[in-house]
């Protein structure tokens, strides 16, 4: 009833392909810029901003990196994690070692840094797919950690490989309340994903879908794989690299080569399948979900044990959390790859039709 | 229908390709004319497919060459073929599963398009002008293979009869010069065939697109073809209008007589 395109003719292309064709997506997106931009820094705690929103936002970015790689062009990655790192070391390197560096530009230059380290990883896709892929980025994710613990020079010679970010100065203000670094990081994440909508609905993000979808095709309509494949592996590892950087500087402080290990890249890789595969909206989903849900599953569990009377082990709640993020993994493989993302579309396109049933 | 005076546009001189020990084309040689709808036919496993796969680079032969507007080569990449202006259709459907009908066709837009990553990224300006260019052109596609109710529909939930429409509208997107169809029909009913019969005719009159096809189906072969190239294991058995294949005695024996 609410949710209905009818008296909304499109009456050219331009109109058609409009980011939000649908109005009322229009007005949903504005009130979620509102929220996010004005209402969330008046009214969030320090502790949610920085325990649950900045790293929701950090975490939305990365499966945004992973999902432009795995979910729009194909290619299954491992190695999030290890762009992440990339991303966070070159950013704290730049700062550390050109006087006056801004420090945008730092973040800029550390997704650079990724993104060739990812065309570097990238490259044995001309040759092998899928699993064997996989294994493959497996290696920038055991090789780069290490890397960064057994040259001392890339953390400045620190106990254990330990990087600890400069503070963020922008135009000589310092960004050092909670609510200063969440307004910056969600400033850089908001226009990222608006950069990534614009390159999947371009002549690129057509050429990610059709080489996964169909290479021989896809080459025989004139799309170079190799340099298409490239070019995903490329601007993923830019987002991840970006990403790492803000894990590093806005969210932690202070990050051990060790924290960008297998379980971030799973975690990252989960997000995109819970949130949903090829979908940008997704990647904010699976984000929240799977940060928000450890932290529900808490409470939940409290309340329970509280309400029942039981004396829960502490080790009983994390065994819980595991269990249910398992069974979680295993629902959305088998009964929805798509995802959240394909659960709200078809919650809309039920909404469209709401309260008629044809 | 006689044939067609045009000039030569792609020549074939004695292809031959295996795969392992399989001989799939052995010695093959035939040319194709500006305009034309030259068809090749003959039983399965024939080298059909093999054939069109060599023209556009897909395969590599190891003998003989293939020459395109006067251009000769023997190993072809598919990306320069169709730099060339050769786009073709599958026998086994190949469509971009989880995209719509308009980006599986707009896919077909993608050698033309010229703006980088960036003005991509930023999206509005050269790359917007540029995306409903190439969308209009798309659309002028979808109006003439009457498709413009399923435009907005992943290509997976079609039935097969307009996927095989939507794989002759991404190919025509390329704006080829040269068309490979490999079995346009396959699969089809009467009346989608003599639809899709119609836009192979109509394509090759609006456009002036030379059109290669594969068929089984004789009656088809026979009406809409100038010119027929007959394969049989791998051997071109006849060569022909099809007065000339219908009186073929080779053929008659190899292909034609039996049970079909
Ligand atoms: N990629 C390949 N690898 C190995 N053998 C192949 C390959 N492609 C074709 N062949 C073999 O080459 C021969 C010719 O195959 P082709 O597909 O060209 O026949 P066709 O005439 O198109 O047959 P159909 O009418 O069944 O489509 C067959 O024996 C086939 O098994
Ligand atoms: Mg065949």
């Amino acid at each position: 009833m609410f949710y209905r395109e009818a008296g909304q003719f499109k009456t050219t292309y331009a109109a058609d392909q409009a980011l939000f064709p649908i109005r009322q997506d229009r007005y949903a997106m504005l009130a979620i810029v509102a929220i996010a931009f004005v209402g969330i820094p008046l009214f969030s705690s320090n502790y949610w901003l920085t325990a649950l929103l900045i790293p929701f936002l950090v975490f939305s970015l990365a499966s945004l990196g992973l999902n432009i790689l795995t979910g729009y062009a194909g290619q299954l990655s491992l190695g999030t994690a290890a762009f992440m790192a990339v991303g966070a070391v070159a950013a704290y390197n730049f700062q550390l070692r050109i006087p006056g560096m801004p420090i945008l530009l730092s973040f800029v230059l550390g997704g650079g840094t990724a993104a060739l380290v990812g065309i570097l990883f990238g490259l044995p896709s001309l040759r092998i797919k899928g699993f064997y892929l996989a294994v493959a980025t497996l290696a920038a994710q055991f090789f780069i950690p290490w890397l960064v613990t057994k040259v001392g020079w890339f953390s400045n010679y620190s106990a254990s490989g330990v990087i600890t970010a400069q503070p963020i100065v922008i135009f000589g203000q310092a960004l050092d309340t909670p609510r200063e670094k969440y307004l910056l990081v969600l400033c850089i994440v908001a226009l990222m994903a608006l950069l990534a909508k614009n390159l999947v609905r371009s002549r690129i993000g057509r050429a990610w879908m059709a080489v996964r979808d169909m290479d021989v095709a896809a080459e025989v309509i004139g799309i170079r794989i190799l340099r298409t494949k490239l070019i995903a592996f490329a601007v993923s590892s830019f987002y991840c690299g970006v990403a790492g950087a803000l894990y590093a500087f806005a969210y932690l402080g202070s990050v051990e080569p060790d924290g960008f290990n297998l379980d971030l890249s799973f975690r990252i890789l989960f997000m995109v399948i819970v949130g949903g595969v090829g979908s940008i909206l997704g990647s904010f989903l699976g984000a929240a979900f799977i940060t928000l849900m450890p932290i529900l599953l808490d409470v939940l569990l409290t309340a329970g044990s509280h309400a029942f009377n039981l004396n829960l082990e502490p080790g009983v709640t994390s065994m819980m959390q595991l269990l249910v993020f398992g069974a979680l993994i295993i629902f959305f493989l088998i009964v929805e790859p798509h995802g959240l993302a394909r659960l709200w579309q078809i919650t809309k396109e039920k909404l469209r039709l709401w309260p008629f049933p044809y | 229908m006689s044939p067609p005076a045009g000039h030569v546009m792609l020549s074939v001189d004695n292809i031959a390709l295996s795969f392992g020990g399989v001989r799939a084309l052995s010695d093959v040689s035939f040319d194709v004319r500006e305009g034309e709808i030259r068809a090749i036919i003959g039983p399965n496993g024939a080298g059909k497919s093999s054939m069109l796969n060599v023209i556009n680079g897909v395969y590599h032969p190891q003998q003989g060459d293939v020459s395109f507007r006067g251009e000769m080569r023997r190993r072809m990449d598919p990306h320069r073929a169709a730099a060339q202006g050769i786009a073709r259709t599958f026998q086994n459907i190949a469509l971009f599963k989880g995209m719509t009908v308009l980006d599986n066709i707009m896919t077909g837009r993608n050698l033309k398009m010229r703006c980088n990553l960036l003005e991509q990224a930023i999206y509005i300006g050269r790359n917007r002008r540029e995306e409903i260019a190439h969308r209009e052109k798309v659309e002028e596609i979808i109006d003439f293979l009457q498709i413009e109710h399923i435009r907005k529909t992943p290509v997976g939930r079609l039935p097969y009869g307009l996927q095989k429409r939507v794989e002759l509208a991404r190919a025509l997107a390329a704006e080829p010069t040269l068309l490979l169809l490999d079995e346009p029909m396959a699969g089809m009913n009467v009346e989608e065939k003599q639809d899709m019969c119609r836009f192979i005719l109509d394509v090759n009159d609006e456009f002036g697109t030379t059109i290669v096809l594969i068929e089984h189906d004789m009656g088809v072969v026979m009406d809409i073809c100038d010119r027929i190239v007959v394969l049989d294991y791998g051997r071109k058995i006849g060569d022909g209008t099809p007065d000339e294949i219908r009186s073929n005695k080779v053929v008659i024996d190899a292909y034609l007589g039996v049970s079909h």
